[in-house]
């Protein structure tokens, strides 16, 4: 008999799912609110914004501060972007 | 149906983490690392835990993040149940050859009846070694072995006894022997185990002395099962499992047939057939026997039983097969007989097609975790199907980029954090 090809499965193999990407978000001066790529790509513009909320968590170690968006974007897509407060930066996550 | 045997004198054969064993066997060096069994169930919670890693804290229950946490260098593997009860089929069927009497407990443990058998093997110790050398070969090393009078003085012996020492508890002595023993040896839940605690019974031999029905008026029924066996009141024979008649099908053709496809297609309309008898539910079939009547033939009840293959008088087509590994998976069944249509086929039309399951092998005894056989066959048919779709997948992208969600830190306000993919392997 054939030794199944699976083998044991090691911790160094694990992958992060869901991981933030870095996007842009735009306000302008009409009210407009833009959510962009990095390359330049328009992910879309916010038609309403549905939800907020914040997080902080991990202050006894590296603290986390996160303040989220739940957009409707033009067409319909519902996306939820945060900006790292620690940081300034924007990213997009599945909620 | 048969009725089953039963035996009062028990040897019980137990290999402790048995699926981790049969990991280890498939794994050449896997035993020098601390690894730890995912759970089969959707909780993505470690199930078995090798002694390494449970050096290094990790326990059975804890969530993959926890345990990296403890054992950066821990080794997780995906369970394979069909494997396990394959293994495990395997064990039953080598210690069959010792004893007619053969009951599963849960996987990796099973009881032997050993009534009679002084006059073949001699001694309790004899009858031990016996059963040691038929599992030996592949699962010598962990196995442990006690005997006694009834399944709970065996289970017993064999939880204290070593890798290479039986622990045999002779016939009148399992009082005695009971009154040291743990209360963790009983089959308690955790609840009335804590409670046994706090009332400081830490041994049978302290659970015997109370009243027994002070013990009932405490734990009920349960309680009172317990009590009975600590004291050694009752001893629960070795049942041995049922020998199944023959499941028969048959399919008369209106005008005798010869042409291969349609003797497939009927064929595979038996098997189909055979599979959903009642009693075939929680066996998977062993041994198959096909059978024909050809035309111009005697078509009586019994022609073609035997080696009655190709008699001038009376015309049949016989073909037995033993399928290598026992299946509820009617393409399994149907492949090593369409093979014998092909290399060796009848020698007429066909006017009467019979088709017998004539042995078969317990859905194992897994089935109170993984449910009896419709469910073990499924999963074999999802895992063969899983396999070949991986297959594909590496021929074509070449390299496999299938990976496993897994729970990591669920209740992480954090989403990232939630879950991980993990390389999925089939």
């Amino acid at each position: 008999m054939v030794a199944p090809a699976r083998a044991p499965l090691r911790t160094d193999r694990l992958r992060a799912v869901n991981e933030p990407r870095t996007v842009t978000v735009e306000l302008h001066e009409s009210g407009l609110m833009k959510v962009g790529r990095l390359g330049g790509r328009s992910v879309g513009n916010v038609e309403a914004i549905l939800e907020s909320w914040r997080i902080d968590d991990e202050w006894w170690r590296q603290p986390i501060s996160r303040s989220y968006l739940e957009l409707l974007l033009e067409g319909g897509k519902r996306v939820v972007v945060f900006q790292d407060l620690m940081t300034g930066l924007w990213f997009m996550q599945q909620p | 149906m048969s009725r089953r045997p039963t035996s009062s004198l028990a040897a019980c054969v137990w290999v402790p983490l048995f699926p981790l064993r049969c990991e280890e066997a498939r794994h050449e060096g896997l035993s020098a690392y601390p690894t730890a069994l995912l759970a089969p169930d959707t909780t993505r919670k470690l199930w078995q835990v090798s002694p390494l890693a449970r050096h290094a804290g990790v326990k059975p229950g804890m969530t993959v993040s926890q345990a990296i946490g403890l054992c950066p260098t821990l080794r997780l593997i995906e369970p394979d149940p069909v494997h396990y009860d394959e293994r495990f089929s395997h064990l039953l069927s080598a210690l069959s050859e010792v004893s007619p009497v053969v009951e599963p407990g849960e996987l990796g443990l099973a009881y032997v009846g050993t009534d009679g058998l002084e006059g073949i093997f001699g001694s309790p110790g004899k009858i031990l070694e016996a059963i040691r050398r038929t599992v030996g070969q592949s699962d010598g090393r962990t196995v442990r072995l006690g005997w006694g009078f009834g399944k709970f003085v065996a289970w017993v012996a064999a939880s204290r006894s070593k890798p290479d020492e039986a622990v045999i508890v002779p016939v009148g002595s399992e009082r005695k022997f009971l009154a040291s023993q743990p209360i963790a040896v009983l089959p308690l839940d955790t609840d009335i185990h804590r409670r046994l605690r706090q009332l400081n019974i830490r041994t049978l031999g302290a659970l015997a002395a109370i009243p027994e029905a002070a013990v009932t008026a405490q734990f009920g029924d349960v309680g009172k099962r317990l009590w009975r066996l600590a004291a050694s009141r009752i001893a629960e024979p070795v049942a041995g499992r049922v020998t199944l008649e023959p499941i028969v099908v048959a399919l008369t053709f209106f005008t005798p047939v010869s042409e291969r496809e349609l003797l497939v297609h009927s064929l595979e309309q038996l098997i189909a057939r055979a599979l959903n008898h009642p009693r075939r539910i929680g066996w998977r079939v062993h041994a198959v026997r096909l059978r024909a009547d050809l035309e111009g033939g005697d078509v009586s009840e019994n022609a073609g039983r035997g080696a009655a293959c190709c008699a001038p008088t009376n015309r049949s087509w016989l073909v037995n097969v033993i399928l290598k590994d026992p299946t509820a998976d009617g393409d399994r069944i149907a492949a090593p007989l369409k093979v014998r249509l092909d290399q060796s086929p009848p020698t007429g039309a066909v006017e009467r097609l019979v088709l017998e399951f004539t042995a078969f092998a317990p859905g194992t005894a897994e089935l109170q975790l993984f449910a009896r056989d419709a469910a073990a066959a499924a999963r074999a048919g999802q895992q063969r199907a899983l396999h070949h779709a991986a297959r594909e997948v590496r021929m074509r992208v070449k390299r496999a980029n299938l990976y496993h969600v897994i729970e990591v830190q669920p209740w992480s306000r954090l989403p990232e954090r939630r879950y991980a993919l993990i390389d999925y392997e089939p």
